[in-house]
């Protein structure tokens, strides 16, 4: 009899915590997590990150949320630094019980959080910006495990691919010559071109590469112009591009320049001006030129919020578009972080700012959402990145009244 | 200039311009081409390394932070011409008497409290000055590289079919005057001969009733209002940004120890060389071992010569 009266005591105890609990749990914020720069030198990264996340969680509460729990983002700046993301990635999730995270601002952060992502956090997280291919394809997804890292930004591999394959295949250049900067990300993307011209059966004409200290790139670019190169493939950032562009612009030489999407945004124009003309770039979204509706009320929302434009609206977007990929997973199958996993890897259709996907967005193979096939070729004209369309008309971009004008007055080719 | 005379120079001139015409084989014009934009880099390490000269002449110390004293310049510019509108003119001497006050406030709070306790510390302070400077530039300024607009123009002049920007023709130029007055300086004036004489000794030039302490400070001052005034020259080409002197700094040092910490003049010519061999290498080989075999050469010169190329050897000085 004791033991008949223990239990109906625990029975109702049960009841009751369950009663308090149901409607605690029902108010309980879903909490999403950020750690990236902040601070520093790369803090425009972040930034744009986390204001783009923000605007979508603002979006969805004002919408009554997920199933009733408002969204809140809980951000750590790790000041570009991996040792830090590694902390505050745990702190995430252990204390805070953030149950999805968007991505770092660092390929190194990223590559070293990711076994412990994988192995012990078990927690979704979705990359915005870091590039490197095996912070996606890492050691759970050769080995066939759960895969918890996830991107909407460009991956190496694929924007190697990409500017490669643009210039050999739509444009038909047989001569391609590199041009690579010295540091980290230009040693990578250098093996990565040359590879990808391997696989064409090409070589690149000359295989140029120049440091920090650079300003000027008379050598580099008269080798290029001596070998013949129809078109200079580059791996820099914004500072060493407007070096390129300027001494192209004093040599006169006007041989196609395709840069890497480390110049995709306006702080290329702002250095270079108008020796930038011309200039191709790589990128997963642009937002210039005619845009759809929804982009257009992004990039709107985002100059009443903060009363400028974006600097690299590339890792706004992905952000956005980030945390609302969170949402459908856990609409699909709930909050938790090992469903919001599985959950990523069947959204058969998403209508996403970076772009609408018709298929799946992600696979258990496939956990990047832009592929090769997604990414846009853009042009730099007067200013804007406008993108490159290749169809009948052969490669060309579409231009307003004003920036014709602006074309006819420079006398500027298209390409 | 009599009529003869006159005729020659206009014959020597035509020489000249049909001799540069002839460059036009591909071989020759590449070789001209690289040379050229290499001398115009060699210009700015050349002023830039001459600051460390005038520093170390009188105090037999140097301030190893002078690419950032270069960068101070350098955003100062940008700050005056590009943020507040005013003419580069102006500019001009507001930057160099700036940057001249700051290195009397610097030598007297980072070099001169160690010189005087016959501390080798300021190896140290005067680095952690110039990273200071970096970190308030970053706040001050922001991190993203910005164009400041040349002072003659973006229109490239060609001398024969070589290209070379107008502020690099500049550069050169005012490297060459800036040697001439300093030559002038250390030779024609009552200071430029303190200047010696300290450099000599301080301790007998003090005995001659030279005011070593005052000298030492003013030739402190004058090699950061230098940098200030090649901060002015170069920004333009390098972008205003905070690492804009670094590498410069760096460069410009290893032209002092070739040329020698004692040999102003050869600096100038050390500098445009070896601005014009680095452009060289990189045009002949790559640019991969342009600074391996630039800072090779350094060594093997140094190792002929340890007083630097242009300088005197020590037992003379001693």
């Amino acid at each position: 009899m004791t033991g008949n009266g223990h239990m109906r005591v625990a029975a109702a105890v049960m009841a009751a915590s369950f009663w308090t609990w149901a409607p605690a749990q029902a108010q309980e914020p879903i909490k999403l997590g950020f750690a990236g720069a902040l601070s520093g030198p790369a803090s425009f990264v972040g930034v744009e990150i986390k204001r783009g996340a923000e605007i979508a969680i603002d979006e969805i509460n004002a919408k009554g949320g997920i199933g009733g729990r408002k969204l809140v983002l809980v951000s750590r700046d790790d000041e570009h630094n991996p040792v830090k993301t590694v902390a505050q990635y745990r702190e995430l999730v252990e204390r805070e019980k953030a149950v999805a995270i968007v991505g770092a601002t660092n390929s190194a952060s990223m590559l070293a959080v990711a076994p412990i992502v994988n192995d012990t956090l078990n927690v979704p997280v979705i990359c915005p910006a870091t590039d490197a291919t095996a912070i996606t394809e890492n050691d759970a997804q050769k080995q066939g495990r759960d895969n918890y890292l996830f991107r909407v930004g460009m991956y190496g591999t694929g924007q190697a691919n990409f500017m490669v394959d643009t210039m050999v295949k739509k444009f038909g250049h047989t001569k391609v010559g590199l041009l690579t900067w010295t540091g980290g990300w230009g040693v990578t993307g250098r093996g990565e071109l040359q590879r990808r011209l391997r696989e064409n059966g090409l070589a690149p004409v000359a295989d140029e590469t120049f440091d920090n200290n650079d300003t000027d790139m008379t050598p580099q670019i008269i080798k290029l112009k001596n070998a013949g190169a129809q078109s200079i493939l580059n791996y820099a950032l914004v500072r060493e591009n407007t070096f390129v562009v300027q001494t192209k612009e004093k040599l006169r030489d006007n041989t196609p320049y395709v840069s890497a999407w480390g110049i995709a945004g306006p702080a290329f124009w702002k250095a270079a001006g108008a020796a930038g003309e011309g200039v191709l770039t790589s990128t997963t979204v642009t937002i210039d030129g005619p845009q759809p509706p929804e982009r257009m009320t992004f990039v709107n929302e985002y100059r009443r919020r903060h009363n400028q434009d974006m600097d690299a609206a590339v890792f706004a977007i992905g952000a956005y578009d980030a945390v609302y990929l969170f949402k459908a997973a856990i609409e699909r199958d709930g909050v938790e972080p090992q469903k919001i996993r599985a959950a990523l890897e069947n959204i058969p259709e998403f209508k996403g700012l970076v772009k609408h996907f018709t298929r799946p967005v992600f696979t258990r193979d496939r956990h990047n959402a832009v592929t090769e096939e997604d990414m846009v070729m853009t042009r730099w004209t007067n200013g804007k990145m406008l993108e490159v369309k290749f169809d009948a008309k052969g490669p060309h971009v579409e231009i307003d009244a004003q920036t014709k004008k602006y074309l006819d007055r420079s006398n500027m080719t298209l390409l | 200039m009599r009529p003869g005379a006159r005729s020659r120079a206009a014959g020597t001139l035509a020489a000249a311009r049909a001799a540069l015409a002839g460059i036009r084989s591909t071989r020759m014009y590449f070789f001209f081409q690289v040379a050229l934009s290499g001398v115009a880099t060699g210009a700015i390490y050349g002023l830039i390394a001459v600051g460390y000269s005038l520093t170390f002449m009188t105090t037999k110390a140097l301030n190893f932070a002078l690419g950032m004293w270069v960068m101070l310049g350098g955003m100062l510019t940008y700050s005056l011409i590009v943020l507040h509108a005013f003419h580069p003119l102006t500019a001009l001497p507001i930057v160099v008497s700036a940057l001249f006050a700051l290195g009397i406030v610097a030598e007297r709070f980072s070099v001169m409290p160690f010189l005087r306790a016959g501390s080798d510390v300021w190896v140290m302070s005067t680095l952690a000055v110039g990273f200071l400077m970096i970190d308030l530039a970053e706040i001050v300024w922001g991190r993203s590289p910005t164009p400041v607009p040349p002072l003659l123009g973006k229109n490239p002049i060609y001398i024969g079919p070589a290209a070379v920007l107008p502020q690099q023709l500049l550069i050169v130029g005012a490297a060459c005057v800036t040697f001439i007055a300093l030559d002038l300086f250390y030779r024609r004036t009552l200071l430029g001969k303190a200047f010696r004489a300290v450099a000599h000794s301080g301790e007998t030039s003090g005995l001659m009733g030279i005011n070593t302490r005052r000298v030492q400070a003013v030739s402190y001052a004058a090699a950061t209002a230098l940098a200030g005034f090649a901060g002015f020259l170069v920004v333009p080409l390098t972008l205003a940004e905070p690492q804009l002197g670094t590498v410069l700094g760096l460069k410009a040092f290893a032209i002092a120890i070739i040329a020698g910490l004692a040999a102003p003049r050869g600096i100038l010519v050390c500098g445009l060389a070896y601005g014009a061999l680095e452009a060289l290498i990189s045009g002949y080989f790559y640019t991969g071992i342009r600074d391996i075999l630039g800072f090779s050469l350094m060594i093997a010169a140094l190792f002929l010569k340890p007083e630097g190329l242009f300088g005197k050897p020590l037992e003379e000085r001693a």
